[in-house]
């Protein structure tokens, strides 16, 4: 398969006549045994719950040790903050966290495998992540998104899955952000039984003095199903744009 | 806030208080409202609960002296309370209940939903966690 995609860049950039422009990578037809080979993978079926305690253990620790032009900034954050500036985020204008604190939300997320991807399905917001497992390399200079873009192979039953692309918008913690350098690097695999633990180790050399790790654990629950959640529906609370909070109470 | 509010410290809520603050803040921080400061409405009258995303709400009338004062409350989201007990069928108009919440900084008649009892006298809490409890798994 990852032939196949090397063909349809090689094509696209030779129509494009070495521009730099270059075309998505072609997914080519799955075979039957493209899709048998699914089921020797590890069986994360159900969905999974993230463990509240470990969403506040690991914030805690997940303290940033910063270069000195990204510690200004955050310094600059938590001066503002002091004076009742950035208590709120975009999230309040139902503007979705984007990785990397999208599969850190107390909401639960969906594995789904298909040939040459996986695609996690997350709760919050109605989310989802293409990590495409056909071969292909990270883009070299994606449009930023708010998940970013995702790669990802099988190492033993550990899913190991690359991010680059990143919204400069996004929260990597709170009051740092992202960059064009800044990169994701998930390890997600079974822990103990209907335990799923993801190590999410972020570097970026312009923000980050040392890789940030973040941990999360995740419990399978195999009586729910992935619920809607459209913030928009009846959203009463908002930031305005120095980051301070409001919530309308009328009826 | 009503003269009527008791203030009460239920130390299990208090102690609570850190984790849900981070649970909470999922879709906005908690910072317009006295965080874990518990005050009860002792007698409510449901008038409407919203069940919508991204937080439920309730609005109740509660009588006093000088005439019906109407109160609103922000909850947890139907997709965490629909894994917790809780359902759109929880609370109806016309439902007498008594509640604890967490104020609005600001004075005005709201706050944050903590925990309702019902006209059977069962208790419903907004903020227990969907993974502390393996039976509901």
């Amino acid at each position: 398969m990852s032939r196949n995609w090397v063909r349809g860049l090689l094509l696209s950039v030779a129509m494009l006549g070495g521009s730099v422009a270059v075309a998505d990578p072609i997914t080519p037809p799955p075979t039957p045994a493209d899709y048998a080979a699914l089921g020797k993978l590890p069986d994360w079926s159900g969905i999974w719950q993230p463990e509240w305690g470990t969403l506040f253990a690991s914030r805690a620790a997940s303290k940033p040790v910063l270069q000195p032009e990204a510690a200004k900034v955050l310094a600059q954050f938590d001066a503002d903050k002091a004076k009742g500036e950035n208590l709120q985020t975009d999230a309040a204008n139902c503007v979705p966290p984007g990785m990397p604190q999208i599969m850190r939300m107390p909401y639960p997320i969906e594995f789904i495998y298909s040939p040459g991807r996986v695609t996690i399905a997350i709760e919050t917001d109605s989310q989802v992540r293409r990590i495409y497992t056909d071969g292909r390399p990270l883009p070299t200079d994606p449009d930023p998104t708010f998940n970013g873009s995702s790669i990802g192979h099988w190492e033993g039953d550990s899913l190991i899955v690359d991010t680059n692309g990143l919204n400069p918008r996004n929260s990597i913690v709170e009051g740092v952000h992202p960059t064009d350098k800044t990169r994701i690097h998930e390890v997600i695999r079974l822990g103990k039984p209907d335990h799923m633990e993801i190590e999410t180790t972020i570097t970026d050399p312009t923000v980050f003095k040392q890789p940030l790790v973040l941990r999360t654990s995740y419990v399978r629950k195999r009586d729910w199903q992935i619920r809607e959640y459209v913030c928009q529906e009846n959203n009463r609370d908002a930031a305005d744009p120095f980051g301070r909070p409001s919530l309308d109470i009328s009826k | 806030m009503s003269p009527r509010s008791i203030r009460f410290a239920a130390a299990a809520l208090i102690a609570a208080a850190p984790l849900a603050f981070q649970v909470a803040s999922a879709h906005h921080s908690t910072a317009m409202f006295y965080w874990g400061k518990n005050v009860k409405i002792a007698s409510a009258v449901v008038e409407r609960w919203d069940w919508t995303n991204p937080h439920t709400f309730l609005y109740v009338t509660v009588p006093t002296p000088n005439g019906p004062e109407h109160w609103a409350f922000e909850g947890m989201s139907p997709n965490h309370l629909g894994r917790t007990g809780w359902t759109k069928h929880t609370l109806k108009p016309g439902d007498k209940i008594s509640l604890v919440y967490y104020p609005l900084k600001d004075g005005r008649k709201g706050g944050f939903d903590v925990e309702v009892t019902l006209p059977n006298g069962q208790t419903m809490k907004q903020l227990s966690s969907p993974t502390d409890d393996p039976s509901k798994s």
